[in-house]
């Protein structure tokens, strides 16, 4: 069986027999495809003022407030592509946003219900 | 009669079993019936609401955020025209109602005009009325037409009909269940007279308006009979069943197609009410098995003293606006549609508050859920044959402004103005960038207003009508950036010389919509306003004085007065004649993909045409570009972009490094005050309501 790989997110390809997530731009590994992605990437907390500058004097600067938000950036650590962002209060717990049931995609792999067209998921009757 | 609980009211937007008419109606279609009988529903609605916006005198009517809509005799969504897509979804619960509890009395007859406003019974808030008509052919109920839209006011503590202070549904105004106001095709005068004197500050508008509901509804009506007339009524609730049939089908067979698992996405919002404060406004967890979708809000922030709440239906009504937006956007606008979600929102958060809390601002505290949605889904099909569905999210900003008074024509009026709404910027998406200034994400069928028509209207001056730049996230894709005017009082009459001015928005320390796919959210919006401004004097004396540009405006001295910076949601307060009351902002839409990867050319396009700051173009996207010479310097564009990327590792840190730092950390404890407990949003005291 050739390699089964889809492209979950514009940088993020999930190998579906490896069980592994990959950089889609380097094909770094990132890590456990049945884990959050992210803990295989590098992390930067930032003050949102760095993206968003300030524009005027006072308390309301066009800025978020690095009180209530920074800016935390997910890079691969093979090529620097910024592969997520999430903008969360200090200290909140960061987001686990993909959990492919990965067993039931295997399966639905397997039967032929879905087969992979240009690294995409498609039912079989639109191939 | 009860009021419906949330289960209730979700149940009722689920679609009914067909019955034994609907299935031998679908007997009687013939090939091409369907396809044409479709046509037909959309022509139908498509003129009725042509009749709708032509007939209101609002501002959102005026500028189209209005909704027509079609159900059966049960009550189901078939067809909308629409519009404000949260409005179309939601009606069939106040059906469902009438004829539960009011088909014996007052009983359900031809000619009816109802009318609700109240959340409580299946409303988004209160100043959204709906108008629903029975149709009847040959005395027998085959369907129901709808028109609803926002009207101007409601006899709140506040003008406009979204009171930003109210702490409790009794500060509302007229909150209105489910109720005959006409009969025999007749509004009826004491009903008039009601929504009369609860419209006190704008009795014009919200009479005219209540009037449009009720014309565009009936419009439905007429052409609907002439259907039966001409196709038999067996054939057009068969057509309906079959509409119905037809869209569940699709939708099911899309959710399916889509990988199974769990999607999950997070939303904050700064304000509820005129308190700042922290909120996680959404906290969801999108769970797709098979055809279906579970929709999940646990952890959301709990219910608090202010408006910003939304009853269950009104989430459902947002999460409406994204999908038909965008995941179904080819599908019809039906019940059927959603028959593959379920929805589970925890009693106590601010997303399924108790029966007394003030929801008059439910649309401002479901951007949570508006914007959590879009990511979601965005993780669930990028990987599918519909990745082109996925965008980032738009702005969902909803930077409602109203303003109230007495005009230069001395009329009362009260109205939340639609530029500011209607001009948000579009997020970013998977081969483009977002719209400038495309529209409204509750109504993408809105649009800008006339500057020319608010002024005539209004007391007011519009001395800039432009996109700002920056105003979008940064990405790939940037999302489209919004409008900013500024509003002057001007030739507010001598006997009440003054304009009231309030806010309905928040993002002014945080933004809801979060970036997708490495790319950014928008900036923040503040509140700006200038007293006693020497504007309109300069311009009248000395117009070269004066640059009309906002970046030039905000300068230092650029403008003289008094300057006001505040939250961007701003409590009722007068401005004279000549002050600037607001800078009116519209917010940008969210970025899509890593800056690092955009066309250095569209980047420099975008600066020659003020969406983006050269700063910007330098600093994000580092992109070498000379606004002098017009030209990019690709080789040093490719150098700057490798030296970020390199700086970028340098300065990050391992997943666990980070999380054993950032676990550490956490907010002021002065902004937590309506988040709940940290950071699991669990309740943390009791809310008591008068």
């Amino acid at each position: 069986m050739g390699e089964r790989k889809i492209r979950v997110t514009e940088y993020l390809d999930l190998d579906v027999d490896a069980e592994a997530w990959l950089c889609h731009v380097c094909g770094h590994r990132l890590g456990d495809g049945r884990t959050n992605y992210k803990e295989g990437c590098s992390v930067r907390a930032r003050d949102p003022r760095e993206i968003h500058p300030p524009r005027i004097e006072g308390e309301f600067t066009f800025a978020p407030d690095p009180n209530w938000v920074r800016v935390l950036e997910f890079h691969c650590p093979g090529c620097g592509t910024q592969v997520e962002t999430e903008y969360l209060p200090p200290g909140h717990p960061v987001t686990h946003d993909i959990e492919i049931d990965i067993d039931r995609l295997r399966g639905r792999l397997d039967s032929g219900e879905l087969i992979i067209l240009d690294g995409r998921l498609a039912v079989r009757e639109e191939a | 009669m009860p009021i419906p609980s949330p289960d209730e009211k979700l149940a009722w937007i689920r679609l009914e079993p067909p019955t034994e008419e609907e299935l031998r109606g679908l007997e009687l279609l013939r090939p091409g019936d369907y396809e044409i009988g479709f046509q037909r529903t959309n022509d139908i609605l498509d003129e009725a609401l042509e009749v709708f916006q032509r007939s209101c005198r609002s501002s959102m009517g005026i500028a189209g955020d209005v909704m027509v809509a079609l159900f059966t005799a049960q009550g189901d969504l078939v067809n909308a025209a629409a519009g404000t897509y949260l409005h179309a979804i939601i009606q069939p619960i106040i059906v469902k109602y009438i004829r539960k509890y009011y088909s014996e009395n007052p009983g359900i007859a031809e000619g009816d005009v109802w009318c609700a406003n109240d959340a409580l019974y299946g409303g988004i808030h209160n100043p959204d009325v709906v108008c629903l008509v029975p149709i009847f052919y040959n005395g027998e109920l085959i369907a129901w037409a709808g028109a609803a839209n926002h009207t101007t006011e409601t006899g709140a503590i506040e003008p406009g009909g979204m009171p930003v202070s109210a702490t409790a549904r009794f500060q509302e105004g007229l909150n209105l269940p489910p109720a005959k106001i006409g009969e025999k095709g007749q509004l009826r005068n004491d009903w008039l007279e009601l929504f009369g004197a609860f419209g006190i500050r704008a009795p014009q508008m919200v009479i005219t308006d209540l009037k449009a509901r009720a014309t565009a509804a009936d419009r439905v009506r007429i052409r609907l009979v002439e259907l039966a007339e001409r196709e038999g009524k067996d054939w057009v609730v068969g057509l309906f069943r079959r509409m119905m049939n037809v869209a569940e089908e699709g939708a099911r067979k899309r959710v399916r197609s889509w990988p199974d698992g769990k999607y999950r996405a997070v939303a904050f919002s700064d304000a509820v009410g005129t308190t700042q404060g922290l909120v996680r406004s959404a906290y969801l967890t999108l769970v797709k098995d098979g055809e279906s979708l579970v929709f999940d809000f646990a952890g959301t922030s709990p219910e608090n003293l202010s408006s910003y709440h939304a009853h269950v239906q009104a989430v459902v009504g947002h999460i409406a606006n994204y999908v038909y937006s965008n995941v179904f956007y080819d599908l019809p606008i039906s019940s059927a549609t959603f028959a593959p979600m379920e929805f589970r929102i925890p009693r106590g958060t601010v997303l399924n508050p108790d029966d007394r809390a003030a929801t008059s601002c439910s649309v401002m505290i479901a951007t949570g859920a508006m914007s959590a949605a879009p990511n979601a889904f965005a993780k669930m099909m990028f990987s599918t044959q519909d990745w082109r569905r996925v965008t980032a999210s738009a702005s969902n900003a909803g930077n409602a402004m109203i303003i109230a008074g007495l005009t230069q024509w001395g009329l009362p009026f009260a109205d939340m103005l639609a530029y500011s709404i209607n001009t948000e910027g579009q997020g970013g998406r998977t081969t483009l960038k977002g719209m400038d200034s495309f529209g409204f994400p509750w109504c993408p069928f809105g649009r800008a207003p006339d500057v020319e028509l608010m002024e005539n209207e209004f007391p007011m001056l519009i001395p800039i009508s432009q996109h700002w730049p920056d105003s979008c996230g940064h990405g790939k894709y940037r999302g489209g950036v919004g409008t900013v005017q500024v509003w002057v009082a001007h030739q507010a009459p001598a006997v009440f010389p003054m304009v009231f001015f309030a806010a309905i928005a928040d993002n002014s320390k945080i933004q809801t919509p979060q970036g997708l796919f490495g790319g950014y959210a928008p900036c923040t919006v503040p509140g700006m306003a200038v007293r006693d401004a020497d504007l309109v004097r300069r311009l009248k004396e000395d117009s070269g004085s004066v640059t009309l540009n906002f970046g030039e405006l905000i300068k230092k001295g650029a403008i003289n007065g008094v300057w006001e910076n505040e939250f961007m949601g701003r409590a009722v307060r007068p401005y004279n004649n000549g002050d600037i009351m607001t800078f009116g902002f519209s917010a940008g839409g969210a970025g899509y993909g890593d800056p690092l990867e955009a066309d250095p050319e569209a980047v420099a396009e975008d600066v020659r045409n003020r969406a983006l700051s050269l700063s910007a173009a330098n600093l994000i996207y580092r992109v070498a570009y000379d606004p002098e010479t017009d030209v990019v310097d690709h080789v040093e564009t490719d150098r700057l972009r490798t030296e970020e990327r390199k700086q970028r590792l340098d300065l990050g840190k391992s997943f666990k490094k980070f999380t054993a730092e950032w676990s550490e950390l956490r907010p002021p404890d002065a902004i937590l005050a309506v988040y709940g407990e940290w950071p699991s949003a669990a309740p943390a005291q009791p809310v008591m309501r008068m």
